[in-house]
């Protein structure tokens, strides 16, 4: 067996019986965890699953539409054993929600971790700084960005709304949060894409990914030199000014920082969000006829439509869960779109109802439901926060944020354009570019009328 | 490019129809798809092969890429970590506390919670239990009754071919045969039977039973099928088992004499930690026999005669010296063995060639591809049974390698070595002896043979053993 790639690393491990190497860790732990096998339950008649072929779970057709087969999971098989995935599938609302929320039994492991770099740079999104220069971006800018790219849809008499307006105001977004100059952006953001798309299992993703990666870091050593000499506000320049105590803050650290970062939230929901209004004539009439309804309608997409479909967690040791027994290590995929459409939870949960009375109209704190609602999960931006809706020491969460940019951003669409619709014989849909990646619209043909 | 066609090609990508593990073509023997190349020229593999058709009647090249590009290949799709080098698997095998059999795998939602899911002391104690009824004595003990059974179902041929069976043909003193329906099918399951002590009556359940469970096996379309033939096998085997507790029933030589009490009767008996065993414990056990008993052996006996016969200058040295026999099961099971491989998981946080791999993750060893690795086995796809590089003498659960040679992995190494190893040796050489016996001048009938996607060559053994095989010879 090879000697391991990183030598340090070695240092602190032991070598085990098989030349393989042991953390220190790990090796410290007396003995295996051996149960006996009568605690594990073998599956019997009445638990089959004939319902659903595990293979349909990473089938084209659960790429484009994955509710019906999420359906027969949630109301069949509620902790679903897929053998060829390896994993057990959480579909019901509050096992769902009490995975997330339940960070000792349950272990997320980093993006850089699928790209098997769990020692890559530091995360630094939580530092203070770097989320209120967040915080001021996402809030300041929000309005111009819109404003300009429904400007340019307005002149073209229409344009693809999915890619033109919403990925290209979530770019856009990020390109000034991070103060990348405009001469980089086609390269940049070629590289990010690249990037966040190559935690798939697909190993042409994966190689792109690694590729965009390393590049990235070369960019940003640069950059970085550059903005400590002269700093201004975006990210880049707070994160070179962050004082740490492991070390001045690297080009590693910069990109795994934005690996770590969310942009799917944005980029989908808000194009989510003009599918369903343009698909659903009369909850759109409703968003135009109230402003502030089109808040409402942002979050019913979370729920209705999210665009992060499922989180993978980890079982941190044995967990008895969900009538079965979870072994250590074990991967729980935890389908917020399935949970999303629990009918325990939601009343008709496939219709799309801007104004839905059942669930919770302002962002929950530290669990799922407020006010005796639940609220739609969208995953990809975290647990709900503990703090206050409006912390005095720090800016608002992620959640709140983006849905504040979003809805901005759909407001200043409307005002600009004043009316919208689908183009002729356009059948839009949604989908994922492969199966575990975003579930979005990518072809949302629009026409403005002249006025 | 701009920033529009940034987006417009994702936007493209959104419409482009994806590809199904269905759709990979079907390629030559040998010959892996091309699935892509990283900058520096390494393969890609694309993990949704692995459930490919073009992957189950082909395996041995996309082994051969992971082998020599991906030591330790991190398959996300399928949750796993593939493991294929022959040396790598050997010592996770031994080490069954650094890489336990804690049921997370495929089998058990069908089989039960059987001896594969134990480890350690626990898994020792059980499995001598078991395992000492299959070896040495008691195993010669067994081989009147195993030559008894493989006569009797050879001498119903002629029976069979008046009554027009299927599987067997006469025609202008040639009679064609196929080897599975007429022998290799059924053949390892009612040893199976005969050692367990089961009536004679219930052997038809028991072929019923044996052959949902293994179409039943995780996850497939048969799932329930399976789970449900194991539940009536099991409540079939309880039954057996109270009697037995009562009344202890006897394996019988040639002239009827009694030779020792069968398996079960003596497991009945058998006390652990000061305990007799419990009812649940033996039938899952039995499941286990049962199912381990038969589709391996039955793969093994017709790769065997199928291998041997397409390689006619080694099928006349077996028939000139029978002792030839061993280095030929040997030989084939190295070559195409029944059983792919094991599922482990390791107890500990490890790096394995460069990979990290978190506690409890799934290791799929790959034993296919550990009998195929060129670095153990020169020119590892031949089929030789003179190989000078295979050691083929009595396989010993103590070690792997003796007289500087290494043994095939089809019946693994280790604590975990396959019990019934011997049993099935004696099985396929002992049934294979009586074949030759009575078949004067065997050849393959190709044009019989289920057919490859060209449809012209033999369909190949692939990772499922060969499907059907049809045998001319001469009546006498």
């Amino acid at each position: 067996m090879n000697p391991p790639a990183d030598k340090s690393q070695a240092a602190v491990g032991v070598a085990g019986r098989n030349g393989v190497v042991i953390p220190q860790q790990s090796a410290d732990r007396t003995g295996s965890d051996y149960r006996t096998y009568e605690v594990y339950q073998r599956e019997r008649v009445g638990q089959s699953t004939e319902k659903i072929k595990p293979i349909q779970l990473v089938s084209d057709a659960y790429r484009v539409d994955p509710y019906p087969l999420l359906d027969i999971l949630r109301e069949n098989y509620p902790c679903y054993r897929d053998w060829l995935g390896n994993c057990f599938w959480i579909t019901r609302y509050d096992d769902v929600t009490s995975v997330f929320t339940d960070e000792g039994n349950f272990e997320t492991r980093p993006k850089a971790w699928y790209y098997g770099l769990s020692h890559f740079g530091r995360d630094l999104g939580e530092a203070l700084p770097v989320l209120e220069a967040q915080a001021a971006c996402m809030d300041n800018r929000s309005e111009d960005i819109a404003a300009r790219l429904a400007d340019g849809l307005k002149d073209a008499g229409g344009g693809n709304l999915a890619t033109q307006f919403a990925a290209g105001f979530a770019v856009e977004l990020l390109l000034v949060t991070w103060g990348i100059p405009v001469a980089d952006t086609d390269q940049f953001v070629s590289r990010y894409f690249a990037m966040q798309r190559g935690t798939s299992w697909r190993p042409s993703l994966q190689q792109a990914g690694k590729q965009a990666l390393d590049e990235l870091v070369h960019y940003f050593e640069e950059l970085l030199a550059a903005r400590r000499a002269d700093p201004g506000d975006d990210m880049v320049s707070v994160l070179a000014q962050l004082e740490l105590d492991d070390g001045p803050v690297t080009a590693e650290d910069v990109v795994r920082t934005l690996l770590e970062g969310d942009h799917q939230t944005l980029h989908g929901a808000l194009a989510n969000l003009w599918y369903l209004l343009l698909t659903h004539p009369q909850e759109f009439e409703k968003a135009r006829a109230e402003r502030r309804l089109m808040k409402l309608a942002y979050l019913e997409t979370l729920r209705h439509s999210t665009p992060v479909l499922s989180a993978q967690r980890f079982t941190r040791h044995e967990v008895e869960r969900f009538g079965r027994l979870l072994p250590a290590g074990a991967l729980v995929v935890c389908s917020a779109a399935a949970a999303n459409r629990d009918p325990r939870v939601f009343d008709q949960p496939e219709r799309y109802i801007a104004d839905r009375a059942d669930m919770c109209h302002r962002e929950p704190r530290g669990q799922y439901r407020a006010d005796g609602l639940a609220s739609g999960i969208a995953f990809a931006l975290g647990p709900p926060s503990k703090h206050p809706a409006v912390p005095e020491d720090r800016p608002r969460s992620a959640y709140a944020l983006t849905r504040d940019a979003a809805v901005t951003a759909s407001q200043t669409l409307l005002a600009t354009v004043g009316d919208l619709r689908l183009a002729d014989a356009s059948q839009p849909q949604l989908a994922a570019l492969s199966v575990g990646e975003m579930h979005t619209c990518w072809n949302l043909p629009v026409e403005v009328p002249r006025g | 490019m701009s920033l529009d066609s940034v987006l417009a090609d994702l936007a493209a990508a959104a419409e482009d129809p994806q590809l199904a593990p269905r759709e990979f073509p079907l390629m030559p023997e040998g010959e892996a798809v091309d699935m892509g190349h990283a900058e520096d020229g390494t393969p890609l593999i694309d993990p949704r092969i692995f459930d490919s058709p073009e992957f189950f009647r082909n395996p041995y090249p996309y082994y051969r890429i992971l082998r020599d590009h991906y030591p330790v290949y991190h398959d996300k799709l399928h949750n796993c970590y593939w493991v294929t080098r022959y040396d790598d698997i050997t010592e996770c095998y031994f080490d069954d506390e650094g890489f336990n059999t804690i049921p997370k795998g495929s089998s058990s939602g069908v089989l039960g919670n059987t001896q594969l899911e134990l480890s350690g002391i626990e898994h020792r104690r059980r499995r001598n239990l078991y395992g000492q009824h299959l070896v040495g004595k008691s195993l010669e003990n067994r081989i009147p009754a195993i030559e008894r059974l493989a006569e009797e179902m050879i001498g119903d041929w002629t029976r069979a071919a008046q009554q027009g069976a299927p599987y067997i043909v006469d025609e202008d003193g040639v009679r064609s045969v196929e080897l599975g329906a007429a022998f290799a099918n059924e053949f390892p399951i009612r040893v199976v039977c005969e050692v367990l002590g089961f009536p004679n009556e219930a052997q038809d359940d028991f072929f019923y039973w044996y052959n949902s469970m293994m179409s039943g096996l995780g996850g497939s379309d048969t799932h329930k099928q399976g789970v449900e033939a194991r539940q009536h096998l099991e409540d079939y085997v309880a039954g057996i088992v109270e009697a037995r507790r009562k009344q202890p029933t006897y394996l019988y030589d040639l002239d009827g004499n009694p030779i020792s009490k069968d398996i079960i009767s003596k497991l009945c008996e058998t006390k652990v930690d000061g305990d007799y065993l419990s009812t649940e414990e033996i039938t899952s056990n039995i499941a286990l026999i049962v199912g381990g008993g038969g589709e391996t052996t039955r793969g093994a006996i017709l790769n065997m005669w199928r291998l041997l016969l397409s390689h006619p200058d080694q099928f006349e040295a077996v028939a000139a010296d029978p002792d030839h026999w061993d280095r030929a099961f040997h030989e084939t099971l190295r070559h195409s063995s029944s059983i792919g491989g094991q599922p482990r998981h390791n107890t500990y946080d490890i790096e394995m060639h460069g990979v990290t791999i978190p506690a409890g993750s799934l290791m799929q060893m790959v034993d296919f591809s550990a009998n195929h690795d060129e670095r153990i086995f020169k020119d590892p796809e031949k089929f030789d049974i003179f190989r000078e590089d295979l050691y083929s003498g009595k396989l010993l659960r103590s070690g792997y390698r003796k007289e500087g040679r290494c043994s095939h992995m089809a019946f693994g190494v280790g604590p975990h070595l396959c019990p019934g190893a011997w049993i099935s040796h004696q099985e396929s050489v002992v049934g294979s002896k009586i074949l030759l016996k009575h078949m004067s001048n065997p050849r393959l009938n190709t044009s019989r043979m289920p057919k490859d996607v060209d449809g012209v060559s033999p369909a190949p053994m692939g990772i499922v053993s060969t499907r059907e095989l049809w045998v001319d010879y001469d009546l006498r």
